[in-house]
């Protein structure tokens, strides 16, 4: 099996203060494993992988420094840069809006950043704003292999997107679009401006139903109702891919991912609700023995702000929105 | 409620047996139907003139200078550009493969080049090629009306991505994805590389259905199957917006464009296989008094050889695919 040779491993060192972006992304170094007794293959050229089943309950302390590596798997999580709402003020939620220029540039920006880390399988939301980012992310990707988004809305759109080659489905890395991964629907706030919603609704309202967790606006979800559905698909589609080895990309927006963040990091309500992500600068967290493990960005580790604001941070922020122009996602 | 029709882009509609117009999108979302009194209101275009139903009916003289150019409709049609299975020589047909950064710079470019041309409407096939050629043009589009990409997969889907603001759906051009606008479905030779489809075809067998009309590869579509589905999509859709003086824009694929191509030029069978479509330089048809009048390209309208091939150009070409490693579909 040459192929075993040529899988991309994710190299976690004993030392807990490694990070990817220490250890790189080595594909020789995988050579080297094939001299040491290995109990399985990892085989990461073709969408199986199979290995020792023993190694995938949490609780098992893994001896061999080789045998960890194939416990792991990355993920990486990709808000959405500038969409032509953002630009003019409207709120956004699930209306169907394109990037802008800046959109386009920051999605480039973040492929670079993680064009070193291995990616199997690549889920985004349905909306073209996400879609759009993880294509022009994986442009910049090291590896080559060609995304390739799944077509399952008819029996027409599956046959019609089939692959015939083998070879090339090994090359392929496949993208599943999932509504469940959408922005936080906004209801009857969708489209409208910050005056309009003011004048509308009344300031005091709207600002709670932007900073609340579980009061939705007029015919949208709340917070707390977008993180069920998101969390939800990622508990049943997602983790497993994740706990069967593959690296996995997820391209979606503020309140999804937010969501998603709350479940790996365990936030309480308050705390999410402070949490402000990044656009343009991907999240990276290593999937090992059923635990997440925050790596921060792929680019500064250490940069604490990066990807979260402190509480005081996002209490300051808070009192700036008030006064300032810029309206969520 | 007698401002509000002034004000929305109103589009007289011919008789139609469509389910769901896409121009709808641009009026109140409960309202009443359009009644049988007409009003075109080009409120965004270059031109502004109010006519009432009797300048609709193509046959009809139109006495004065500024009531002829409304009954005028721009119509321009944009081949996406490189994918990363053209760049690999891949036969991709209906497999959703994304651009490559060089396909990325073309429809950037193609949209610079229509940058002035009013646009009210956008058709796009399925797949996310041609939706990212759209959506990246549009981001150079001088008037700044934003794309919106309409969702009708579901109830759900519709009812999540509703606009509440009139103001902003005015400033919104529709976008409707149609998987009769697809490229050519391509069968058993989707994902093969030229030499896998020779070894398992034979050489010749390949170069008959790539350059037949009526001949399809296994399991795939001819020209012709091709043709028959995105023209009647193109007369039962997109010709009556046109009829209604909207602007539109196609963004979609080499055989799916020139099948239309064929229907708006009367082109003959043989003529349509000889037909090459540049990728990155639109197209510009006008579409007045219920004919399509060929403007070439934006850029250059005398360049004759800018979208089609002649007769002797196709059959030197054919020469050159012979022994050549031209890409493929």
């Amino acid at each position: 099996m040459a192929t075993a040779t040529f899988h991309q491993s994710i190299v976690s060192f004993a030392s807990p203060s490694s990070t990817i972006s220490q250890c790189g992304f080595k594909i020789d170094s995988s050579l080297s494993f094939t001299s040491k007794k290995i109990n399985f293959c990892k085989i990461k050229a073709m969408a199986s992988v199979s290995y020792n089943n023993t190694l995938l309950s949490p609780s098992k302390t893994i001896p061999d420094n080789s045998l960890k590596k194939s416990n792991e798997a990355a993920l990486i999580l990709i808000r959405h840069g500038e969409s032509l709402w953002n630009e003019k003020n409207l709120f956004t939620g699930c209306v169907d809006v394109p990037l802008t220029e800046k959109g386009v540039e920051e999605a480039i920006e973040a492929g670079k950043r993680i064009s070193n880390i291995p990616v199997d399988v690549i889920f985004t939301s349905s909306l073209i704003r996400a879609q759009m980012t993880a294509m022009l992310a994986m442009i910049q990707h090291r590896r080559k292999k060609v995304p390739i988004i799944l077509h399952d809305e008819s029996e027409q759109a599956k046959t019609w997107s089939q692959v015939f080659s083998d070879e090339t489905k090994n090359q392929s890395i496949p993208v599943i679009p999932a509504w469940q991964l959408n922005e936080r629907m906004y209801g009857e706030l969708q489209g409208l401006n910050k005056q309009e919603t003011a004048e509308r609704y009344g300031k005091q309202q709207v600002h709670e139903w932007r900073r609340s967790y579980d009061i939705p606006p007029p015919k949208g979800e709340s917070l707390e109702m977008c993180a069920e559905r998101a969390v939800a698909y990622f508990q049943d589609n997602i983790e497993p891919k994740l706990a069967a080895g593959k690296n996995v990309m997820i391209a979606a927006h503020g309140n999804s991912l937010r969501s998603i963040i709350m479940y790996l990091d365990k936030l309480t309500c308050q705390e999410v609700i402070s949490l402000e992500l990044s656009t343009g600068i991907p999240l990276l967290y290593i999937f090992k023995e059923g635990k997440f493990m925050k790596r921060g960005s792929p680019v500064g580790p250490t940069e604490a702000g990066v990807y979260a604001y402190t509480k005081r941070l996002a209490q300051y922020r808070q009192k700036l929105e008030e006064d300032s122009e810029v309206i969520c996602s | 409620m007698a401002t509000t029709t002034m004000s929305h882009q109103a589009i007289g509609s011919i008789v139609s047996h469509r389910p769901f117009k896409a121009s709808q999108f641009l009026k109140e979302p409960l309202n009443v139907p359009m009644k049988s009194k007409r009003f075109k209101i080009e409120a965004t275009a270059s031109q502004i003139s109010v006519v009432d139903n009797t300048f609709l009916s193509p046959s009809k003289n139109r006495p004065q200078e500024s009531k002829k150019n409304s009954n005028e409709a721009a119509l321009i049609l944009i081949r996406h550009g490189e994918s990363l299975w053209n760049e690999k020589n891949l036969f991709t047909g209906c497999v959703d493969v994304p651009l490559t950064q060089k396909g990325v710079g073309e429809a950037i470019e193609a949209g610079k080049k229509i940058s002035n041309i009013p646009v009210d409407l956008i058709f796009t096939s399925s797949l996310i090629r041609a939706q990212m050629t759209a959506m990246l043009a549009m981001t150079q589009h001088r008037r700044k009306k934003v794309p919106i990409i309409l969702h009708n997969e579901s109830v759900k889907a519709k009812t999540w991505s509703h606009v509440f603001s009139e103001e902003t759906r005015k400033q919104s051009i529709p976008v409707i994805a149609a998987w009769q606008l697809n490229e050519r479905m391509y069968g058993e030779l989707q994902g093969l590389n030229k030499k896998e489809t020779a070894e398992r075809y034979g050489t010749q067998q390949v170069h008959e259905w790539r350059r037949s009309y009526e001949i399809p590869p296994p399991k795939g579509e001819s020209l012709e199957m091709c043709a028959e589905r995105a023209v009647a999509y193109f007369e039962d859709n997109i010709k009556p917006e046109l009829a209604s003086g909207n602007n539109v824009m196609i963004a979609a694929h080499g055989n799916s464009l020139r099948s239309i191509i064929m229907y708006l030029d009367d082109l003959t069978s043989q003529e349509v296989t000889t037909l090459d479509l540049s990728t990155g330089v639109p197209l510009l048809y006008i579409f007045k008094e219920g004919k399509f009048m060929k403007r070439g390209s934006p850029v250059g309208p005398t360049e004759a050889g800018v979208y089609a091939y002649t007769k002797r150009l196709a059959q030197y070409r054919e020469k050159l695919d012979a022994a050549s490693q031209a890409t493929l579909d």
